[in-house]
């Protein structure tokens, strides 16, 4: 009763705009679509965006996953199949990127797709940092406010156990996105779409970002003689972005001023978010890595690793704002375009925000520099490992009308042509994450080639965070831990422990057998580069 | 020492309002130089809350504030209105002719309850009534959580009313509903205008229940300003500020209405002799 | 006090059937939207919870509430609960904000109302002015708070100027520190309510008894505390009840400021709630906890009132 109810007002909705959408939607729709658009279209095109230099690479074939995903879509609608209107749930940030026409002169994402396809794109923000929760409400009390969500990639396994989202396998079977591609597709081809879009084998979401956490420095600081000579003098290797978490400590502490404004090194320390950092000291611990889990599931952080990282994860403190506790990611990213911080670790796009000629507010336009995740060397390699974390990764509700119409649209949205374009455009936060758009020169002019080639290095010595059921807790349980150590109200060794006593819990709670299947298959998924030292 | 007290609360105040006129470079939540008062002034960060900033400094702003006022307005007024309604008639009857009604305890207890408690079973009615991101379901919310302040405010001033008044009107024939509408009602005028006032501002500051019961179209000021943040800048304090001066117009303005009132408004009857 | 009025009322009216049975009919009118409003929202909230917290219920299991029978665990979340560190941790804190902010908020507030009973030049203008910080939207004071307190904003750096060296206080990021800085946001947002609630108490102490004492040759002190005191009784408890009930359900600044960080060294009930709620998810646990605190609130509060209108029968 609850469904029918929610479902005869979507219908209400629908229909009280209908009438709006037909008068604009139709005239294209009814002459197939691109009588303007086609001018523009090169040889062969059946669609794909248009007025602005290079824009032919962004336009697509009837064969690729694109044409597809559009004309399947079109011959929904000649059947009546398709919605009116599909609603997507999208972070407040991110809206620009599909809102905003980029570059000058070319349609925007949004009206792109209603313009081929007469079916009109709601997006509804969601703020930064509340999208599960909508998410979660949405699904238990039977909301239906949304066609389809978009969350942290880390809670795919969560809503795919609720029910509450749509397994694709059928569509993608029908319509064939080519995610694997070898030349444009996901880094790591099957394995990468694996990792990003399936849980337990079928296909739950559709990646629209590339969270690998990067490390950013000031290049002017770095690069002045001044510096450089300081530096040298006191530990007799010269100025450089550091290989290992040693030289990452010493070259904070030597930039670390607060009295100037300057702290050493910003990567996040607050709950929610600063464990990531944790992770990457954590799983450079041993060759290749120093997993979470052991392969029968038991949990490995209570060790003389874990400990070990923790320790160095609180005296890290010492190179940080002495508010680093309270800071989330708009204060590290205010504070490091205000010239604040020596070096600091974040989401890809950071470059593209604080290094952007068009960012007023910025003090360090000209002075950013990337460098791969400092490492430890085991024997005679170095393990350098960064982590994916977040990760916006869309998934069409259970509670949709039209799932199918819902899927076309993120197979359009999530590959590589329509992706690249988007991602290039600096109004919002999908990043980068298939090997087309890290070639792309557009994306490479808004990311800048330096930051581009890093992240894409980086990504090959990523491993994951936890996705599977229970992910939420587990993180969360690490994450009071880590903080309890921070504040000195822990010693590392009683946060492992704890954290440890946690986690069988929740294991217990999750049922062992799912968890152990899922840990296995999140750990295909690591890196195992090794770099020379 | 009054001085001294005064100027302790003037500063996060004034910290508000000259944040509202900074300029993105003062704000300076991070960086080394703490600016008091602006140095450069600008009306940028209400120019951006309205859609009309020219910066690109700043990712896209797909909502501007007005929304979000009129939602905040509607949903706090509407359940200023249900609250002082549904309060000033209980505490009428139950002041003139209830006995032994247990409605005072329970409205106690209601207030004393934390809302977040019930959030699991509100979300889910509300959502089976299609009230989820509807300003008349937040406004029914609010109704009932300051249903409370509004029956035991009016509850004292109707027991302080003399009923000499009330009882000539009713030996003169007049039915007890009409001396209720025509002869109680407008005597209580200003207990009324001091009771809306404080009604109002609890509905019109709440941040939790707006932020779990509403999504987009009518998310009202304080959760709109949440998602003031940009990752050009980070949190947009500046904008936040602006939004927040504003937010204090009306609180401010009905203060100033009903300024005569508002003490003798806040006794609840505690003093009669 | 109603009960006084309505003896009253029956001695001045003529009591025939007719008006008794108009008022019988009006109170019950009159009464009813309050009534089901009050209804509306309790019941069935209670039997739902009452029914979740008997299972382990969490929307990631995906079944519908109404299906949480397949998850019976009896009475486990109650148990569980009494053994539940953090929440009673939790429950303290609130219990500390209390004890600490209602206090200070009362005597600022009788302090001040004390300086306000006299007039004195630009009292309208200043009494204006205290009343500010009510009007500000809480959330807007949260993020201003948080500004206020970093190392290197106005709260260290007004500090320095008594301090020979800059004072650097990472307010937000210590756990015993991040809790005086909510507690001082909450006093400074709520101490003019106390304010003009006991300010009103004191204006409406009748000045004839006052003058009297005057003329007996009472000082200050001792009129103060054997007049003006023991009539603003209930208008204090009154003041002294609104802040209490209000801080134990507090939330909005708090949140906005600390997230109820760093760690748990700003968790309160509220933010406690909301974390299990939003974050864990675990929902029949959080009915259980609804529970309880319904009843144990239910209890103290009705103590407290029968206590309050025994007090007030004997005055």
């Amino acid at each position: 009763m609850v469904m029918k109810f929610a479902s005869t007002r979507r219908k209400f909705l629908s229909t009280t705009t209908a009438a709006g959408v037909v008068a604009i939607g139709a005239p294209f729709y009814l002459r197939p679509g691109r009588v303007k658009a086609a001018e523009g279209l090169a040889d062969g095109m059946v669609g794909g965006p248009t007025g602005f230099a290079g824009a032919e690479r962004y336009q697509y074939g009837p064969d690729s996953p694109e044409g597809r995903a559009i004309e399947a879509a079109r011959s929904l609608k000649a059947a009546g199949k398709a919605p009116e209107r599909i609603v997507l749930g999208l972070s407040d940030g991110s809206i620009g990127q599909i809102t905003q026409p980029f570059p000058a002169g070319a349609p925007s994402i949004k009206d792109l797709w209603e313009q081929e396809t007469g079916i009109k794109l709601d997006i509804v923000g969601v703020p930064n940092g509340q999208e599960f929760t909508k998410v979660m409400q949405d699904i238990s009390t039977n909301g239906g406010a949304f066609d389809i969500y978009a969350v942290e990639w880390n809670r795919l396994g969560d809503l795919a156990e609720t029910g509450g989202i749509v397994n694709l396998d059928e569509y993608v079977a029908a319509h064939r996105p080519e995610w694997d591609d070898v030349d444009r597709g996901y880094v790591g081809g099957e394995k990468g779409v694996s990792l990003l879009n399936n849980y337990r084998g079928s296909t739950y979401g559709v990646s629209l970002d590339g969270d690998f956490q990067t490390w950013n420095h000031r290049t002017d600081l770095f690069s002045d003689p001044k510096e450089q000579k300081a530096f040298a003098d006191k530990h007799g290797y010269a100025l450089a972005p550091p290989k290992t978490w040693k030289e990452h400590d010493e070259i904070a502490a030597f930039f670390h001023r607060p009295d100037e404004g300057l702290f050493g090194s910003t990567d996040l320390r607050n709950q929610g978010w600063g464990y990531t950092n944790w992770y990457q000291r954590y799983v450079s611990m041993a060759s290749p890595n120093q997993y979470l889990f052991a392969d029968d599931g038991t949990a490995l952080i209570n060790s003389e690793q874990g400990v070990a990282a923790t320790q160095e994860y609180v005296n890290s403190l010492a190179h940080h704002s002495p508010d680093a506790i309270s800071w989330s990611w708009p204060e590290q990213y205010g504070n490091f375009a205000s010239g604040g911080a020596a070096m600091t670790c974040a989401f890809s796009n950071l470059p593209k925000f604080l290094d952007n000629a068009a960012n007023e507010g910025s003090k360090v336009t000209g002075k950013v520099g990337s460098h791969l995740p400092p490492g430890r060397v085991h024997g005679d390699e170095m393990v350098r490992r960064s982590v994916l974390w977040l990760n916006l990764s869309a998934s069409v509700s259970a509670q949709s009308a039209h799932p199918e119409a819902a899927y076309l649209l993120l197979q359009w949205l999530g590959s590589s042509r329509i992706y690249s374009w988007m991602t290039a455009n600096p109004g919002g936060y999908f990043d980068p994450f298939q090997l087309a758009n890290f070639a792309d020169p557009l994306v490479r002019e808004t990311y800048h080639d330096y930051h581009m080639d890093v992240v894409r290095e980086t990504v090959r010595r990523t491993v994951p965070t936890i996705n599977y059921p229970g992910a939420t807790a587990f993180h969360n349980a690490l994450d009071e831990n880590l903080v309890a150590a921070l504040t000195g109200s822990m010693t590392p060794e009683q946060a492992m422990q704890n954290t440890e006593r946690s986690w069988k819990r929740i294991a217990r709670r999750v049922g062992e057998e799912k968890l152990i299947e899922a840990i296995t298959a999140n750990k295909a998924a690591w890196s195992d580069h090794m770099d020379p030292v | 020492m009054i001085l001294l007290l005064l100027a302790i609360s003037l500063v996060p105040t004034l910290w508000m309002l000259s944040m509202a006129f900074k300029p993105i470079a003062e704000w300076s939540a991070s960086g080394a130089e703490l600016t008091w008062w602006p140095k450069s002034p600008t009306l940028d960060n209400f120019r951006f809350i309205f859609g009309q900033s020219s910066s690109e400094l700043i990712v896209s702003l797909e909502r501007t504030a007005a929304r979000p006022i009129m939602a905040s307005l509607l949903a706090a007024s509407f359940g200023t209105l249900i609250a002082m309604t549904a309060g000033t008639a209980a505490a009428y009857g139950l002041s003139r002719f209830g006995k032994g009604s247990n409605l005072p305890l329970a409205l106690i207890q209601l207030r004393l309850f934390p809302p977040m408690a019930v959030m699991i079973p509100l979300m889910i009615m509300w959502a089976f009534l299609g009230l989820i991101d509807n300003w008349f379901g937040l406004a029914v919310v609010y109704g009932i959580v300051t249903l409370p302040f509004a029956f035991w405010l009016m509850k004292t001033f109707f027991d302080d009313m003399p009923r000499e008044i009330e009882d000539a009107a009713l030996v003169e024939g007049c039915s007890r509903l009409r001396v209720f509408t025509r002869i109680t009602l407008p005597m209580m005028r200003p207990a009324l205008a001091s009771s809306a006032l404080f009604v109002f501002i609890l509905n019109w500051s709440d941040y939790l229940i707006a932020l779990l019961l509403t999504t987009r179209d009518w998310v009202t000021i304080p959760v709109y300003m949440t998602s003031l943040s940009s990752s050009m800048t980070g949190q947009l304090y500046g904008a936040k500020a602006a939004l927040g001066l504003i937010a204090a117009i009306p609180p401010v303005i009905l203060g100033i209405a009903i300024q005569k009132h508002l003490v003798r408004g806040l006794t609840f009857g505690a003093l009669k002799e | 006090m109603s009960e006084m009025s309505m003896e009253k009322a029956e001695l001045a009216l003529p009591a025939t059937n007719d008006v008794i049975d108009e008022e019988v009919r009006l109170g019950f009118w009159l009464t009813l939207p309050a009534q089901c409003l009050v209804l509306f929202i309790a019941v069935f909230p209670i039997l739902m919870q009452l029914y979740i917290s008997m299972t382990d219920w969490s929307p990631l299991d995906g079944i519908p509430w109404y299906r949480a029978y397949e998850l019976w665990i009896g009475l486990i979340n109650y148990t569980d609960l009494a053994s539940d560190s953090r929440f009673w941790a939790a429950l303290w804190r609130t219990f500390v904000v209390m004890i600490v902010c209602v206090p200070i908020q009362f005597l600022l507030g009788l302090g001040l109302a004390v300086l306000f009973v006299d007039e004195f030049p630009g009292k309208r203008w200043f009494y204006s002015t205290l009343l500010v910080p009510m009007m500000v939207v809480p959330a807007v004071a949260g993020y201003m708070f948080f500004l206020l307190f970093q190392s290197g904003g106005p709260v260290n750096d007004l500090l320095s100027v008594f301090s020979s060296s800059p004072v650097r206080i990472a307010w937000l990021s210590d756990a015993s520190l991040a809790l005086v800085a909510v507690m001082a946001a909450d006093i400074w947002q709520w101490t003019p309510l106390m304010f003009l609630i006991l300010l009103a108490g004191m204006i409406s102490v009748p000045q004839d008894q006052q003058m009297a004492a005057v003329l007996l040759g009472a000082s200050w002190w001792r009129r103060f505390v054997t007049i003006v005191l023991p009539r603003m009784k209930t208008i204090i408890i009154i003041a002294l009840a609104i802040r209490t009930i209000e801080i134990f359900k507090i939330f909005d600044t708090l949140y906005i400021m600390t997230g109820g960080g760093p760690g748990v060294a700003t968790e309160t009930i509220s933010v406690y709630i909301y974390k299990v709620t939003q974050q864990d998810l675990i929902w029949g646990y959080v009915a259980a906890i609804a529970l309880v605190i319904l009843i144990v609130l239910s209890v103290v509060s009705a103590y407290a009132i029968s206590t309050m209108s025994k007090g007030a029968k004997v005055r």
